[in-house]
């Protein structure tokens, strides 16, 4: 953050406060972000795409026999040809260079342990990390609890997603459109959230947060309080500032809205392909050098059906593409198997089948890039997922 | 004669005291709270405000008007256009509605125009509804209206929904407030705004000849969330057959007069069609579907060749009954459902009483619920009567809407959103009528107490006390809007900040008023 910003003095001022605060602010928890030495400098994004993102628009499997019957209203014509046979969809030009340049790689034909096709009872899942039961607290939450070093994290975006929640502190952030209030008013605030843990914990955190953030007004012009695509790139962009700071967190969680597409659905992915994909470089780009250490995993919270709907559009399936990026990954490759669009291979008889466990990449990336315990991941963190072992050789 | 119960009234049933109005529900709380349950209690003036026939009109007027220049660049335009349902050209079926891709398709001009006037009607609508809640003298009968607004959601995604989702609320929630369940559900399910939005508009069933020859087909959204978020619950026992079947049951239920650019010339060709194949074969039976279609803008239309023929099969039972008749039954047997009435139930107890119910209010609704069918007026007056509404911390956490309307109530709108409205709610993350998705906005602390979160309040409350500072002292300001709910500690800090506008940042920021 350069002296010339100018919201630097306003991130002095808040710096201050917190030190103003230390002491009533010891027995609420550690400030939101520590420096760990633990982590080398090594960073973890998870991307939420909510809505079930189209994983067969993204990297349809070009060379597989059947997809052309099933699916050829909506298979990009321009969609670059990759590795194994998939292509990866034209909106894409910048990921297709890191994919060239060994910084990203797929996991397609990838769910989780979840088999129904409730859009918020498989977002719930995939961030509970539970098989059957939501718990109240998220997968990350419990990571950090558990975690081998004293990391933190932040989310991005105007509501809390479950992943995070729990008992650890996460800092969260989105644009700021309106004036800040005043140091004094914040700690007679602070004063009367004395016996509220709730309103307390919040404001503690972000106090914390919004030093980092800096230029969130520069941001706000992008309009929307929420993730919709117009937000796509302002909110990665944010989650790259945050990392990239000298004592920034460790993780980020990113949630895209918007991948809900049941009709007309080549325009509208057209349109967030292209802004998600705009994303990925401005992150890349705010990170700088942090970018080499840093491994982005991008999921939805199920695929969408094989065949195309009486709308040009796809309905709830299962299986979907999972994405990595970054330059700790171990990229320019596909991971896991393809069980094949043969009408018998389908689940159901309408979705691309699982082939690969969500939970295995998730897992893959923690210990990997993070060195988290495996037992913990088995356990706790994801509970009863011994069977999905985490996936090799991603990082 | 309580003030403490008064303010429970006016805040957790209520939408936030209005000057004087603790005192007057003090008397008698619950009668006062159930003098509000009455049909014309839910209902808003729609003065200005355009229904979904309008709306669809002046579109339809809008795309005719278009000049031949227009037209003809955008036939090059829609031959580029990725989907295929575009390159139809003799206008024998009705436009897909959904996410609208021909809107992306025609000239600039006249989308922006549409676009501009639809975005208008929406303000208008938010407009009228803000200034309703603001001022109602009824708003336990708003606060209703709003939970099943937000159980019902439909959201301005797209630019065809961005005009008729203010007329789903006035057409389909306040209607039907404090009526029968079943009648909110059937209003709710067949209205145009939810066909459009849930995509059931254009549904058609796979085995119909439409579907063979246009390759269309069926659309499970509409089935699937009605199953899940309106009547059931999800993992109540309804299988993915059961939804397709249900699917079915919906199919041939669209919407008339859904425009596309030329449609004037598309209408004079079609009715030159209809006149030269009059009774020959399903050709001309689909242009009289399309005529009938265009005669009926904005309406809900039956059109039996897109329903699948049969009977069906779900959750076990099996109906006879066919064609019109058949998707209402099925949803009849739905809102009889004990799954249905645990739900609802549920929903109720988490909104008035706590973000985790006690089953025991939860079965106390559901009771109710079954025995009077679904009766929503005795579901209101049996909310006013859980005990456990009643206790005196207040326990739910102000959605950012609930948030801005009680301050409107307690110090005006203009103090509450200053000149943009808008941004307000954007900047608070709650824009009316734009939840994110059709499980409508969540009704628990932790998706709004966000560190993020509670710092735009912040700078909102900032921005508020500036405009409130004239206003008055803030410890009135406490006093008229939360009476005895202001505990000691906010008292304190009220009066001891620096400024009537620290004041004013302090009340409004309290634990007591970020909660109901």
């Amino acid at each position: 953050m350069a002296p010339s910003n100018p919201a630097f003095h306003a991130i002095n001022r808040r710096s201050l406060l917190m030190g103003g605060c230390a002491v009533t602010l010891a027995s609420v928890a550690a400030p939101a972000f520590a420096a760990t030495q633990q982590s080398n400098g090594r960073k973890v994004i998870v991307v939420i795409l909510r809505g079930a993102m189209d994983g067969m628009s993204l990297l349809p499997k070009i060379d597989d026999p059947n997809i052309h019957e099933y699916r050829a209203p909506l298979i990009d014509a321009a969609a670059r040809p990759l590795d194994d046979g998939f292509a990866l969809h034209s909106a894409f030009a910048s990921l297709a260079g890191m994919y060239k340049a060994g910084e990203a790689a797929f996991a397609p034909a990838t769910a989780g342990p979840y088999r129904e096709r409730s859009h918020f009872e498989a977002q719930d899942l995939l961030e509970s990390g539970a098989v059957k039961t939501v718990t109240p607290d998220g997968w990350l939450n419990r990571a950090l609890q558990r975690a081998p070093a004293a990391y933190s994290a932040v989310s991005i975006g105007p509501m809390q997603p479950l992943i995070v929640r729990g008992k650890a502190q996460v800092a969260s952030w989105s644009p700021a459109v309106l004036p800040e209030a005043s140091d004094d008013t914040l700690n007679r605030l602070m004063d009367l959230y004395q016996d509220d843990l709730l309103l307390k914990t919040s404001l503690t955190e972000a106090l914390g947060a919004n030093k980092v953030a800096g230029d969130g007004g520069a941001m706000s012009g992008m309009g929307g309080g929420r993730a919709g695509p117009g937000q796509y790139v302002p909110m990665l962009q944010a989650a790259g500032k945050f990392l990239a700071e000298p004592d920034g967190p460790e993780i980020a969680v990113v949630s895209l809205d918007g991948w809900d597409t049941h009709a007309g659905q080549a325009p509208a992915l057209q349109q967030r392909f292209t802004q998600f994909d705009a994303g990925l470089k401005a992150l890349k780009d705010t990170m700088g050098e942090s970018w080499k250490k840093t491994a982005l995993v991008a999921v939805s919270e199920f695929g969408r059906t094989v065949r195309v709907n009486g709308a040009q559009g796809t309905d709830h399936g299962t299986a979907g593409t999972v994405l990595l990026a970054g330059g700790a990954i171990k990229g320019g490759r596909m991971f896991g198997d393809w069980p094949t669009l043969k009408p018998a291979a389908l689940f159901e008889n309408r979705d691309l089948a699982p082939a690969n466990d969500a939970r295995s990449v998730f897992k893959g990336v923690l210990r990997e890039q993070l060195g988290w315990d495996a037992a913990d991941l088995d356990r706790i963190v994801f509970p009863d997922s011994a069977g999905a072992r985490p996936m090799a050789n991603l990082v | 004669m309580s003030l403490l119960q008064g303010a429970i009234a006016a805040n957790r049933f209520g939408l936030g005291a209005r000057p004087g109005e603790i005192l007057a529900a003090s008397s008698d709380p619950r009668g006062w709270l159930k003098a509000q349950i009455r049909p014309d209690a839910a209902l808003i003036p729609a003065d200005g405000l355009m229904t979904v026939e309008q709306v669809f009109t002046e579109r339809r007027e809008a795309y005719a008007n278009m000049s031949p220049d227009d037209l003809a660049k955008l036939g090059g335009k829609r031959k580029a256009a990725a989907d295929p349902s575009m390159q139809t050209s003799d206008g024998s079926r009705p436009e897909p509605g959904g996410q609208n891709p021909a809107l992306a398709n025609i000239p600039q001009e006249v989308r922006k125009e549409i676009q501009k006037e639809a975005r208008q009607g929406l303000q208008q609508e938010i407009a009228a509804r803000s200034r309703h809640a603001a001022a109602t003298p009824d708003p336990f009968a708003e606060r209703w209206v709003r939970f099943w607004s937000n159980h019902f959601t439909v959201a301005a995604r797209n630019p065809q929904l961005i005009g008729i989702v203010g007329p789903f609320e006035r057409d389909v929630i306040r209607a039907h407030a404090f009526g029968s369940f079943a009648g909110l559900l059937g209003a709710s399910t067949f209205h145009p705004t939810m066909l459009v939005y849930l995509d059931a508009n254009r549904s058609i069933g796979p085995s119909t000849q439409v579907a063979e020859r246009r390759k269309l087909g069926l659309n499970e959204n509409l089935a699937r969330e009605v199953l899940e978020l309106h009547t059931m619950g999800v993992d109540t026992g309804y299988t993915q057959a059961d939804v397709i079947e249900f699917a079915k049951a919906l199919t041939g239920w669209t919407v008339g007069g859904q425009a596309r650019p030329g449609g004037g010339q598309n209408q004079q060709k079609l009715a030159r069609l209809a006149g030269r194949r009059r009774g020959g074969g399903q050709g001309g039976g689909l242009i009289q579907v399309a005529l009938d279609l265009q005669d009926h803008p904005g309406e809900t239309v039956f059109v039996e060749p897109f329903h699948e023929p049969g009977s069906r099969k779900i959750l076990g039972k099996t109906y006879s009954v066919q064609g019109k008749q058949q998707a209402a039954a099925v949803l009849d047997d739905l809102a009889r459902s004990p799954a249905t009435a645990h739900h609802i139930a549920t929903k109720l107890a988490r909104h008035f009483v706590a973000d985790d119910p006690p089953p025991a209010a939860v079965a106390k609704l559901q009771a109710v619920f079954l025995e009077t069918h679904g009766d929503l007026s005795a579901l209101a007056r049996t909310v006013v009567d859980l005990d456990e509404a009643w206790v005196e911390a207040p326990a739910k956490f102000k959605t950012p809407e609930e948030l801005l309307v009680s301050v409107s109530r307690a110090a005006g709108a203009q103090a509450a959103f200053g000149r943009d409205q808008r941004a307000v709610y954007v900047s608070l993350a709650q824009q009316p009528f734009g939840a994110p998705s059709p499980a409508g906005w969540p009704d628990i602390a932790s998706a709004w107490s966000g560190a993020d979160a509670v710092m735009k309040r912040l700078e909102w409350a900032n921005a508020v006390s500036q405009r409130m500072s004239a206003m008055g002292s803030p410890e009135d300001f406490l006093d008229r809007a939360l009476g005895p709910m202001a505990g000691e500690k906010t008292r304190q800090g009220v009066s001891r900040a620096e400024s009537a506008e620290q004041g004013f940042t302090l009340a409004l920021m309290s634990p007591e008023f970020q909660r109901r």
